[in-house]
């Protein structure tokens, strides 16, 4: 544990980046088609509900990480099973969503380069900031969110501006009913970003004000939620539901389309910093909690030391799990929800919590008898 | 000692990292392509035409010396069974690299578009370099080919001329439509809309139009003019229209930005000019127990251009006696342009796209049947608004009261 403390606002904003991170890039939702801003929606009310699982177990355990107190309410064995768990679930996604970001940097800006340039020279940017620690990954956080929210804020401007929002191409609302909605939520958005925050119960406990952190944590989720909302509602305004449907990246092709008076227009450069700033703080997030995860498992005394190993396999990671792109999407909205998402953001806290309120119970029953 | 070391080490480091030139391509090493044209040859080869920028003999400086310098443009032809193939296969004929991220034309020949354009326009939005704001035109009478390699006078670069002549007709006359290649492949892919491009006609010999002689005549031998709009069923070029009805095809559209109306007063023809400076469409499908209907509602604002009649424009009553005709011209324009669609049986309005918006469950039931049963037989309702703001810097005309 590092003795740094975050304050509010530091959390927040890595809420924040790390909630839009890759998904503001990614075709996020799109099965709903043009209902994608109910399943946005829907998929932050049940991501809400998940973190205050998460919350109430920091609760109990405000000063340790999920990977401590899960040998606390489990048991040393089992404890320790799950905290392995964790740490490659960590590890595994922290590769997965580098090698999003190498494939997306590819496929539209480095054709010729090789994938394993680019994720290295990403990943040795993540190590470096995990290295220098939270405190520093906050503070970076501090500045660049304005960088991301000016950029943000510049492309939705631009394209108002440009006149290619188009919002009857929202419509029908609810073409099919609520099916498809709940299908897609219950497959991909509530896992992808909001059911992700379960890496943020291995940093709750560097809050310096523990009374906060649900206010935090649901302010953050639903700024971000309503941002992603908005973003993918624009794609689709603009692009139509087939067009998006076919994209590999809807913001960019959004994106693409201004063109304002001659001289506005290839703003390629303004998604390259929302995947580039996006990206880094996914990535760095994963990457810390995984290497405070195994550090404090198996009693490394500076976190640091674990830094070069963990991130070799998270690079080398990034580059086998995947022989292709398409590969790679299908098995993260095929294979990863069932056997990772919904296991260890959903079963697992829950079973904890259960544990943990019934041991709680029993006890002081009986130191109150 | 150690740190030295380390420093040199990380300066050398950053030299490998920071330069960013992986694939470096210089600027003298590649081939601007500012248009591309496809054709089709009787065997089913799609012949490529590169429009690429020649560097040196575009910006004006060598231009008003006249003989000696160049053409602005090169063309560069090449076939292929795919457009990706003749691409890379066009390498044979040029020192440079083709470039595709200034590409701002394609120009589809007549003959290719009648056969069909396919999932020809796939490799345009899948490719990185090349930008589907790209404009679309077809070739009228001719060869992709034959329109690209016409020189012309005032902008040097031909394909330069098309786009700024599309921009500007469609916003100061609106009979044809500035179309795109996302526009078209939104619309071939959609199942309640078919595309509409505008063509351009090559009036002259195309012989003469390559020549630089072409560009040094003030009235070239050889000219692009934009003309007819183009009807697509799915991706088959099938008819054109002209002149009113391909307007009433884009008043329908709401792409009408500024226009001219002529209007017949007191039995002379096309009297007085009413310049169109706002319009509004809007499209509003209803259904009745299961059948489809449409209403256009069009709401024109602007200004009397030209009166060369004896007329009172200080009355009110003949300004809004004015108003009359001028929705009454602007609804036939519109009407010409839907009957003449329903008879082809090609919804290029949307209005399939309409009514999904409104009542998806009953477009399920109809989508199949739209084109061949629903459209052709709807029943669309035309009504405008038309009103005349100011007359100018006149009231009466001179010849008033003589």
């Amino acid at each position: 544990m590092e003795p740094y403390k975050l304050d509010q606002r530091q959390l927040f904003v890595l809420i924040f980046l790390f909630e839009l991170g890759s998904a503001i890039v990614i075709p996020l939702g799109v099965g709903a088609k043009q209902d994608v801003w109910l399943a946005i929606l829907l998929s932050l009310m049940l991501g809400i509900l998940l973190s205050l699982v998460y919350l109430r177990l920091y609760g109990y355990y405000p000063d340790k990480p999920l990977t401590a107190y899960a040998q606390d309410i489990a048991g040393p064995w089992i404890g320790k099973m799950v905290a392995i768990l964790y740490i490659s679930y960590f590890l595994y996604i922290a590769s997965r969503v580098l090698r999003d970001f190498g494939e997306l940097l590819l496929t539209f800006a480095y054709p010729e380069t090789p994938l394993f340039i680019l994720n290295a020279i990403m990943i040795l940017t993540v190590m470096y900031g995990v290295n220098k620690g939270i405190e520093v990954l906050a503070r970076t956080g501090e500045l660049f969110i304005s960088l991301l929210y000016f950029v943000m804020l510049l492309g939705f401007v631009l394209l108002i501006g440009s006149g290619l929002v188009d919002f009857r191409q929202l419509q029908p609302i609810l073409e099919d009913g609520w099916k498809r909605v709940v299908k897609v939520v219950l497959t991909e958005t509530l896992y992808i970003p909001f059911g992700e925050m379960i890496v943020f119960t291995m940093l709750f406990p560097y809050m310096n004000n523990p009374a906060k952190v649900k206010r935090v944590v649901i302010s953050g989720m639903v700024f971000s939620g309503l941002n992603l909302a908005i973003t993918m509602t624009l794609n689709f305004a603009v692009l139509g539901a087939d067009a998006v449907a076919r994209s590999s990246f809807p913001l960019l092709d959004t994106i693409r389309r201004i063109q304002i008076a001659h001289f506005l227009e290839r703003l390629d450069v303004l998604f390259m910093i929302a995947l580039i700033i996006g990206g880094f703080f996914k990535v760095s997030v994963f990457f810390y909690a995984s290497v405070v995860g195994t550090a404090q498992l198996f009693s490394v005394e500076r976190h640091q030391r674990l830094i070069y190993p963990l991130g070799l396999i998270v690079l080398i990671l990034s580059i086998a799990i995947a022989s292709s792109y398409p590969e790679h999407i299908a098995e993260g909205t095929k294979i990863v929800p069932l056997y990772m998402h919904i296991p260890l953001q959903i079963i697992v806290p829950l079973c904890l919590l259960l544990i943990c309120e019934i041991r709680h119970r029993y006890v002081n029953h009986q130191l109150g008898r | 000692m150690k740190g030295k070391i380390c420093i040199v080490v990380l300066l050398l480091l950053c030299l490998t990292m920071l330069s960013g030139c992986w694939s470096k391509k210089e600027l003298t090493d590649l081939a601007f392509v500012i248009a591309v044209g496809i054709d089709k040859t009787k065997e089913g080869q799609y012949v490529t035409t590169y429009q690429v920028v020649n560097p040196g003999n575009v910006a004006g400086a060598k231009q008003i010396g006249g003989g000696a310098s160049g053409v602005p443009i090169s063309i560069f032809i090449s076939t292929g069974d795919n457009l990706f193939e003749a691409s890379r296969k066009a390498s044979k004929k040029m020192s440079r690299l083709l470039y595709f991220a200034h590409t701002n034309l394609v120009v589809i020949g007549e003959g290719m578009a009648r056969e069909g354009i396919g999932g020809l326009l796939d490799v345009l939005e899948r490719s990185n370099q090349f930008r589907t704001t790209a404009k679309v035109i077809i070739a009228h009478h001719h060869s992709a080919e034959e329109v690209l390699k016409v020189l012309t006078p005032i902008d040097k670069i031909s394909a330069n001329q098309i786009i700024k002549t599309l921009e500007f007709s469609e916003r100061t006359w609106g009979q044809t439509i500035n179309t795109d290649v996302w526009k078209m492949i939104h619309d071939i892919a959609s199942s309640g809309k078919h595309p509409v491009a505008s063509g351009v006609d090559l009036i002259g010999s195309v012989e003469k139009g390559q020549r630089l002689t072409n560009v040094q005549v003030s009235e070239p031998d050889a000219r692009l003019n934009l003309d007819d709009l183009a009807l697509f069923k799915d991706d088959k070029l099938v008819s054109w229209v002209s002149g009113e009805a391909a307007r009433g095809v884009l008043w329908v559209l709401d792409k009408i930005k500024q226009t001219g109306v002529t209007i017949e007063w007191n039995g002379k023809k096309e009297a007085v000019g009413y310049k169109v400076i706002r319009t509004k469409t809007e499209v509003v499908p209803h259904l009745k127990h299961g059948k489809p209907s449409i209403s256009i509602d069009i709401r024109a604002e602007g200004d009397i251009a030209e009166a060369p009649v004896p007329i009172d424009l200080a009355d009110v009553k003949q300004v809004f006696a004015l108003e009359k005709m001028i929705q009454h011209n602007i609804k036939k324009e519109v009407l010409e342009a839907v009957k003449k669609a329903q008879q082809e049986k090609i919804d290029v309005f949307g209005f399939g796209d309409a009514v999904y918006r409104s009542y998806p469950e009953e477009w399920k039931k109809m989508e199949n049947k739209w084109h061949e049963h629903f459209f052709p037989q709807l029943p669309v309702t035309v009504t405008v608004d038309a009103f005349i703001r100011r007359t100018g810097l006149r009231n009466k005309p001179y010849q008033f009261g003589r």
